[in-house]
């Protein structure tokens, strides 16, 4: 499968997953891991860029977002194809994406309901984008897990990774798909 | 009249963002059940009447597949519509679950309007109106 291809059906999942279930739209995104100033977050050639009318990141929120806590949830998935996905989110935007999937005021968003919504995205972006890149896939997802934070964001070497920008902080997704036997 | 709903799956949050949908979708909801697994749901399902099920179906103890063929052998609970929400899109798994009994399947992510469209539809089949 082309790396491209990937980047593409994650980019369509992401999207459709936070605008369908917590009514956020993604401002930007790009290929890679998240970007740690604003110049980085600048699109990439063939990457779609902001707006012109949108106040993008300051260089200070964006180098805290990629030091600040994350909550990083993983899912392995097996069958054809077999692989994992990882999701990891700052966790300040975390709390305002389960707000947002919850109907709720972020103060009353739980650590504990953060934690199970980030699990619900990367349940549902696997899904999504599996089935964008393999209509005739047979596979089965176990149940994402949260990740310690000393074990990173993404997959180490054969993962592909994108970052997603939604105004509030960087959402990262990273896809290792491995070849069928 | 009022649809009393029981919903199926092992993360509160995913009962929760249903429950909300369904309570915002003008469907008039009476009582919303929740379960986190199959066993549950058979539990409630034995001491209370419900419109509807929405189940997931990848989930711990006893999963969506096994809950609806359960459901489906048993005199009474099989009059009762489920409908599937699940993240799994699979054509083999869709056609495996209506086989099994499943009068609707949803797939996660998913539009408020869809749920709603899709619990209509399955209702509808059951009372024998579509």
């Amino acid at each position: 499968m082309e790396p491209n291809e990937i980047q593409i059906g994650l980019a369509a999942a992401v999207e459709e997953v936070l605008e369908t279930m917590c009514f956020t739209s993604v401002l930007s995104s790009g290929e890679g891991a998240a970007p740690a100033t604003m110049e980085e977050t600048l699109p990439a050639s063939g990457d779609e860029g902001p707006p012109a009318d949108r106040e993008v990141a300051v260089p200070a929120e964006a180098e805290a977002d990629a030091g600040a806590r994350a909550c990083t949830a993983e899912l392995r998935f097996e069958g054809n194809p077999s692989g994992g996905c990882r999701v990891s989110v700052p966790w300040n935007l975390a709390r305002a994406v389960g707000a947002g999937f919850l109907g709720l005021e972020e103060m009353e968003v739980s650590d504990s309901q953060t934690e199970e919504v980030v699990c619900e995205l990367a349940n549902m972006i696997c899904g999504s984008v599996l089935s964008r890149l393999e209509s005739e896939a047979t596979f089965r997802i176990i149940h994402p897990e949260l990740v310690p934070p000393e074990r990173g964001a993404g997959f180490e070497g054969a993962g592909s990774n994108r970052w997603f920008d939604l105004g509030d902080g960087i959402l990262t997704v990273s896809l290792e798909l491995q070849p069928a036997i | 009249m009022e649809l009393h709903i029981l919903i199926v799956d092992d993360s509160s949050v995913m009962r929760a963002f249903i429950r909300r949908v369904l309570e915002l979708s003008g469907l008039e909801v009476g009582r919303c059940l929740e379960a986190s697994n199959g066993e549950e749901a058979l539990r409630l399902l034995e001491d209370n009447w419900v419109d509807a099920v929405l189940t997931d179906i990848n989930m711990p103890t006893m999963d969506g597949e096994e809950l609806l063929r359960r459901m489906s052998g048993h005199p009474v609970l099989r009059l009762i519509p489920v409908l599937v929400v699940s993240t799994d899109r699979t054509d083999g798994r869709v056609q495996r679950m209506l086989t099994l009994g499943a009068k609707g399947y949803v797939t996660k992510p998913f539009a408020p309007e869809t749920l709603r469209e899709e619990l209509e539809h399955s209702l509808a089949v059951v009372d024998g109106t579509e």
